[in-house]
């Protein structure tokens, strides 16, 4: 997917069409990102609004010669998932430390079948190894660094970057086509 | 590394998971600026991912989160309706209770400054009414004294009769005690003395007639209101009182006799 360098560009200069156009590229799998990881919809919702006021708020602060918008965004919004579930206000504070991951999640959803983003994702969860599993949730979902990851899973850091390659590899070969 | 080694290396999957540290993820920013299958890498690999997260939101979202997310950043360009309300209620309150309380204060202190203003005023009104008691009791002791010498047994009262020729309204009392040879003259029925004058009091006697000074009627000897103390009044057989220039004369001048009287016996 090619960045929308010239929405995020008007957004910048504050446009707001540009601004609704991203949040309708982005919102639905940053909404899944804080999901991930408050396990509460309401919540989650929540988050999501301040997250993207947040976007608009700091947008300049993005520099789109350096790094890529959704790395960008994505941490803005497990910041403030985190920042959530370490609040007084969370009340599911245990619950996340159980953590359930995405693959729990995408099972746990009972309308999968009926929703357009959802077709194959059956078969997505079934190809996904274990280890893969694993892997993206703490680099993707949780926002842990290599290195922390690496110490998590008590793998050397070489093998945590191919293993992660072919695992998001397996996932784009049935996504993409 | 080559282009090749860069993209089965798993630098590029982290790069955009956000996972690698700054130096690192310098170094796949500058190959994606150089090479565009680097690019292109990269963006399939977002696509996956974004794929990912979207299939694990657990809903769409409601239509209201937007009209929130712009309700809220359209605040915070123009007017910022929302936060300003919110912060005018708790600062409004703030200010209203500063205002209230510095009010309160000069109000106390006002009040304070009046009661002050009231206590000082009573005090010196009291002092005032203290003095006046006191010189009323004063005055009550001297006026009892003399009215004990009125009523004592040992003064006789003559009144002196104006001098016809000089002044006929005139009059004045004399209270006499004999015995210790003291005596209160009243001057209340003469005319006040002219500046430059002063009325001189003589006993007289008659054959011939002696006069001698007993003294001048001014303050020193006064002990109530016109009435004045003599001593050492030799027992005269008459009393006169002239008026004589300031600091009084050796003989009485007669042409300004006013009153005169005989003690009889």
């Amino acid at each position: 997917m090619k960045q929308p360098n010239d929405l995020i560009i008007k957004m910048q200069d504050g446009d707001e069409r540009a601004f609704s156009i991203l949040y309708d590229n982005y919102s639905e799998a940053l909404y899944g990102i804080i999901y991930s990881i408050v396990l509460n919809e309401d919540v989650a919702q929540e988050v999501l609004q301040d997250v993207f006021i947040k976007i608009w708020d700091n947008s300049k602060n993005y520099d789109i010669n350096k790094g890529r918008f959704f790395t960008w965004i994505l941490n803005i919004a497990r910041n403030k998932a985190i920042d959530f579930t370490r609040s007084k206000a969370n009340k599911n504070a245990k619950k996340n430390l159980e953590a359930a991951n995405f693959v729990h999640i995408l099972e746990s959803n009972d309308n999968l079948e009926n929703r357009t983003n959802g077709i194959g994702l059956k078969k997505l969860i079934d190809a996904l190894k274990p280890a893969c599993i694993k892997i993206i949730d703490l680099l993707y979902f949780k926002g842990f660094t290599q290195v922390d990851a690496a110490t998590e899973l008590d793998i050397p850091l070489g093998t945590l970057k191919t293993r992660n390659r072919n695992c998001i590899n397996d996932l784009r070969g049935m996504v993409l086509n | 590394m080559t282009t090749e080694e860069l993209i089965l290396s798993g630098q590029l999957e982290l790069y955009v998971t956000g996972s690698l540290p700054p130096e690192e993820a310098d170094e796949v920013e500058q190959a994606i600026n150089k090479h565009p299958e680097v690019k292109r890498e990269v963006e399939k690999i977002e696509a996956t991912l974004l794929h990912l997260a979207k299939a694990v939101a657990p809903g769409t979202l409601p239509v209201r989160l937007w009209a929130y997310v712009t309700g809220a950043v359209r605040g915070v360009r123009g007017l910022d309706t929302t936060q300003t309300k919110a912060t005018n209620w708790a600062s409004m309150i703030g200010w209203a209770a500063a205002i209230l309380c510095f009010g309160g204060i000069f109000w106390m202190l006002k009040q304070n400054n009046g009661l002050q203003d009231t206590i000082q005023y009573t005090t010196t009104q009291n002092t005032v009414l203290k003095e006046q008691k006191e010189n009323a009791q004063n005055d009550l002791e001297s006026a009892n004294a003399m009215l004990s010498v009125l009523r004592s047994k040992d003064y006789n009262v003559y009144t002196l009769p104006g001098n016809q020729a000089v002044a006929p309204n005139a009059f004045a009392k004399v209270y006499y005690n004999k015995a210790e040879q003291i005596a209160y003259i009243d001057t209340n029925g003469l005319p006040e003395a002219p500046r430059d004058k002063v009325y001189q009091v003589w006993s007289l006697i008659m054959e011939p007639l002696t006069p001698s000074s007993v003294g001048l009627i001014e303050a020193v000897s006064e002990v109530e209101n016109g009435i004045y103390r003599f001593e050492n009044v030799p027992d005269p057989e008459a009393f006169g009182i002239t008026l004589e220039p300031a600091g009084g004369s050796e003989g009485p001048t007669l042409s300004q006799l006013y009153t005169l009287g005989t003690v009889g016996q």
